[in-house]
């Protein structure tokens, strides 16, 4: 008959079971040694090698699958889980990523204004966006769309946004969507798990590692803004943009949903996004809603501007504007 | 991922546990034989949910953000005669020979291909003075005869205007304003905001043009010659980026 106060191992399981356990962390204490007792399975057949750097990395993997939705982890266990993903990144990539946990800045609430009588449809924003948001490569994933308007149109639906030849063309004019950030978005609404929100400077951003690939959110949006992941996204290693968010452009896995988020990564450090940087034309303007001197301001205040499918109500923080 | 295929693993790694011993102390039997994994494994066990992994690199600052007007930008100068949204003055960029405050725009995956056009070549690699005698716009006995050549004058021959129009006929280094004031090129703004005004207003107020290297602190803005050829304004035509896919892909379709 063992002691069982004497016990180091017992004692041990008794402080741990003395704590408060959440489900989640007693998951995380059983996986513990779940991962020891793979590991232990894979030494004993020699045809299941594990190097160390996979070992490494599965072990990772699970700390990972195993984590807390992004908004209620405490500031300890984000840094925790952004040193795994971008330890991961190392071990499976050989890519040296740095992941931004950046908040919103106090006093900031973006915006963004479109000029339709600007834009030419070349596109470059789309190819910025891709790039920089490492976009699935394969699918052809893209957050923008760009539509050709005859002059005096305003139906998206019977619109071309697949549009491949020399462009301007006379008596047309081109409007871009993506994601508008609503202040009542209704993909947040929707979501059954919390995966996606609206962070306080009005971006609506997704925890790809939350998410659970209903896709509620994309039948929801009535903008059509949201993206699907069919495949485990490709993007070749010398393409990918190492400079990223948790809640941005950080890789996506197979299965969950992604959209624009205003390059979360960039305009929290005060630059714009990367679309408004590429665009030749001048036609996309981004600031802060909240500054009175903002350029995004002075455009609400002295141009003709609408949004899109107004009579929804959903508020949407893009606003198209004519010269 | 699936809930489904959550539970899934969850189950075969609870039975890969159940496999290997039925308590800690078979599970610390087996790891000694495992070697080189047992630190790894221990200390998962020891700070379950969370195990700081030593990546050499500095852990990632939750507050860490550039701050306004520490950005890498280009060389600019203070606009004269305009004043942007909230009378606030701004700057206008002004391109030098410098490689590395040019490529000081880099950031991120932005390159520098902004400007719907390049830029003729740099003013000062070529002084207006290298054939034009003195300061005068008069000509240097050895007539280079295809210089200027990249230069198609469409926009004063739409107008009626000549060279002297916008040139200052006493110095050909700087632009000639009908007020009989005298601008250099970098504020080449100041010419074309005498009769495209309405746009000038559009730039200043920022409606027309580009902001350059961030939405915050400092204004940089592009000069209206940073897009527009001032001889021939007009942007040109061209192939856009390849159109979306906007279908399921077809090696997933069923």
């Amino acid at each position: 008959m063992i002691d069982r106060t004497k016990d180091p191992t017992a004692a041990d399981d008794a402080s741990v079971l003395a704590k408060r356990l959440d489900r989640r962390r007693a998951l995380g204490m059983l996986l513990g040694g779940a991962v020891a007792g793979t590991q232990a399975v894979a030494a004993c057949s020699p045809a299941v090698p594990l190097t160390d750097a996979e070992r490494e990395a599965k072990q990772l993997g699970w700390l990972e699958y195993i984590k807390r939705n992004y908004r209620s982890m405490s500031d300890e266990e984000r840094r925790e889980t952004i040193n795994r993903l971008e330890r991961l990144a190392k071990l499976q990539r050989g890519l040296d990523v740095r992941i931004q946990s950046s908040g919103a800045q106090p006093g900031v609430l973006f915006g963004y204004a479109f000029n339709i009588s600007k834009c030419k449809g070349y596109r470059s924003c789309v190819e910025a966006c891709i790039n920089e948001n490492n976009l699935d490569r394969r699918a052809g994933t893209q957050y923008i769309r760009i539509f050709e308007m005859e002059g005096g149109e305003v139906n998206l639906e019977e619109t071309d946004a697949t549009f491949q030849h020399e462009v301007p063309v006379e008596g047309h004019f081109y409007l871009g969507t993506q994601c508008f950030q609503c202040a009542d978005p209704p993909c947040v609404k929707v979501c059954p798990v919390g995966a996606t929100w609206q962070e306080p400077d009005g971006i609506t951003v997704i925890d790809y590692d939350w998410c659970i690939g209903c896709r509620y959110c994309m039948a929801a949006c009535p903008y059509w803004a949201r993206r699907f992941n069919w495949a485990t996204p490709e993007v070749p290693a010398d393409a990918v943009n190492t400079n990223q968010h948790y809640l941005g452009n950080r890789a996506r896995k197979k299965g969950v949903v992604e959209k624009c988020t205003f390059c979360i990564h960039r305009t929290r450090q005060g630059l714009l996004p990367a679309c408004a940087e590429a665009c030749p034309t001048g036609a996309r303007v981004f600031g802060n809603l909240l500054d009175p001197e903002s350029e995004i301001r002075w455009v609400l205040e002295h141009k003709r501007i609408f949004r899109l499918k107004e009579d929804l109500k959903t508020e949407p923080r893009f606003w198209y504007f004519t010269d | 991922m699936t809930r489904a295929g959550r539970v899934s693993r969850l189950l075969s790694a609870t039975l890969a546990l159940a496999i290997v011993g039925c308590g800690r102390d078979g599970q610390r039997s087996a790891l000694g034989t495992v070697g080189s994994s047992h630190d790894a494994a221990t200390s998962a066990a020891a700070a379950p949910g969370g195990v700081v992994v030593d990546t050499g690199a500095p852990a990632s600052d939750t507050t860490d953000r550039i701050q306004p007007g520490a950005l890498p930008t280009v060389a600019a100068v203070s606009v004269v005669g305009w004043t942007g949204p909230g009378g606030k003055p701004f700057e206008v960029e002004i391109r030098t020979g410098d490689p590395v405050s040019a490529n000081a725009r880099r950031f991120g995956t932005i390159t520098l291909q902004n400007a719907a056009r390049e830029r003729s070549p740099n003013v000062g690699q070529y002084p207006c003075t290298s054939c034009h005698l003195g300061r005068a716009m008069v000509l240097r006995d050895e007539r280079i005869p295809d210089a200027h050549r990249n230069i198609q004058p469409l926009h004063p021959a739409q107008t009626g205007a000549t060279c002297a129009t916008c040139h200052a006929p006493d110095n050909v280094e700087l632009l000639a304003l009908r007020s009989g004031d005298r601008a250099t090129l970098d504020h080449a703004y100041r010419v074309c905001a005498q009769c495209h005004f309405r746009q000038a207003e559009s730039w200043a107020g920022g409606a027309h043009g580009k902001r350059l290297d961030g939405w915050q602190g400092r204004r940089v803005v592009m000069g209206c010659a940073d897009c527009h050829d001032p001889h021939r304004p007009a942007l040109e035509p061209r192939i856009p980026f390849r159109a979306p896919t906007l279908e399921r892909p077809p090696w997933r379709r069923p």
